[in-house]
């Protein structure tokens, strides 16, 4: 973990000691510090923004009501991050799995300052994402994204470090059989794979 | 490159190391070992690169549009609002309780209802101790004693013709145990008659025991 882990890790635990005493000053500051990142994350799993919106609400009241309960056994964003991916799979269970697929990828859904390179890298990105099962892809976020380390990962997913380490490195191989002939390199020779 | 599974240990390595390394989450000494495994691997290098590719298009702020003001406004709004949710859940799981104790109510009466059934029959019992007293007969039975040669038909018709009916009998001397088939009492006369009719050894009242 480094410094800047460690400060940004001091100032959610502060937030949310304000947050278990009624504090909705220090739930505004830990909403908008979260949002993006739960948006990403989310964005892995479904690409409807209204399941992704209701998904970071439902995660953050759920943080706002256990505020006090929080022991501290892990950082914080971990323990969020772990309330949302449990929140968004109950999500998907009610309004039904939407991987990211092309169709996501349509012009509107981009900003309109979003680079053409940006644009193209995220087509890359999504068409290999969309070969990966759900929780690889959350696998990927976590630690390419997120920056989690494996232990974290297993936190989140609450599962072994294992199959958290078995399930990234299936997604790598499939991204590594995927990703370079999208980006218009000679494939990868499919038998090497196991 | 190959896959770390069928390769040297050099490489397997390289591969576990560098999502840590792309993280900055690897030590100096990892970061250092494994800039020199890619100056001198090809493969490695390749991949490397891959994986940098795959960190930066990840990084890139998402892409669908989810408004945080709006978001926000609506989780305090439904922090203020009366915890309707919560209240629905609570009456629901509410519901839930009461007809399950209902349930289980209605199975304890059966239950019970059952039990005590049973209880009472198990209490008749189909034999008789010998410290039991036997069932009082009821009054004005008789015991009657037919020939051994009066026939079947003779013995109904007999008993046809004084209203009798067979309760119990023959015991161990032949004797049966009549009562009146109506209900009413026998009378003494019946009793004269029975044991002047031909074919009747012995007609004699059931004396009861108290």
């Amino acid at each position: 973990m480094t410094e800047a882990d460690i400060d940004a890790d001091a100032t959610d635990r502060m937030l949310l000691q304000r947050m278990s005493a009624g504090d909705r000053a220090a739930l505004a500051v830990l909403y908008r510090s979260y949002h993006g990142r739960l948006c990403r994350f989310l964005s892995r799993l479904t690409r409807r923004s209204d399941v992704i919106e209701e998904v970071i609400n439902d995660c953050l009241w759920i943080t706002w009501q256990k505020a006090g309960t929080f022991h501290g056994d892990s950082r914080v964003s971990t323990w969020i991050i772990g309330i949302a991916y449990r929140c968004g799979l109950k999500a998907l269970r009610q309004h039904g799995d939407e991987p990211v697929d092309d169709d996501a990828l349509s012009e509107d859904r981009f900003p309109a300052h979003c680079p053409d390179e940006d644009r193209e890298l995220r087509d890359w990105l999504a068409k290999g994402l969309s070969r990966l099962s759900a929780d690889q892809r959350v696998v990927i976020e976590l630690v390419y994204g997120l920056g989690h380390t494996l232990d974290d990962v297993a936190v989140i997913m609450q599962c072994p470090v294992g199959t958290v380490k078995a399930r990234l490195f299936h997604a790598r191989v499939k991204l590594r059989n995927t990703l370079p002939a999208l980006a218009g390199d000679p494939p990868i020779r499919k038998e090497s794979m196991p | 490159m190959k896959l770390p599974t069928d390769i040297g240990k050099d490489c397997a390595r390289a591969w576990d190391a560098m999502p840590w390394s792309l993280q900055n989450s690897a030590t100096r000494d990892q970061d250092e070992w494994l800039n020199q495994h890619l100056a001198q691997c090809e493969a490695c290098r390749s991949e490397f690169e891959l994986q940098s590719r795959l960190r930066l298009a990840i990084s890139l702020p998402q892409d669908v549009p989810v408004d945080v003001d709006a978001g926000l406004r609506r989780l305090l709004a439904r922090i203020d609002a009366p915890d309707t949710r919560a209240a629905r859940q609570r009456s629901r799981t509410s519901w839930v309780t009461r007809a399950l104790v209902a349930a289980v109510l209605v199975q304890a009466i059966g239950i019970g209802v059952l039990g005590a059934r049973l209880w009472s029959e198990a209490s008749q019992a189909d034999y008789r101790t010998l410290s039991q007293a036997s069932a009082p007969l009821p009054t004005g039975a008789m015991h009657v004693v037919p020939d051994d040669t009066m026939k079947l038909a003779d013995w109904d018709t007999l008993l046809h013709t004084f209203r009798l009916q067979v309760i119990g009998g023959p015991n161990e001397v032949g004797a049966y145990t009549v009562v009146a088939s109506d209900g009413s009492t026998s009378s003494r006369d019946t009793l004269q008659k029975l044991r002047t009719t031909h074919g009747i050894r012995l007609a004699e009242p059931v004396a009861n025991t108290p």
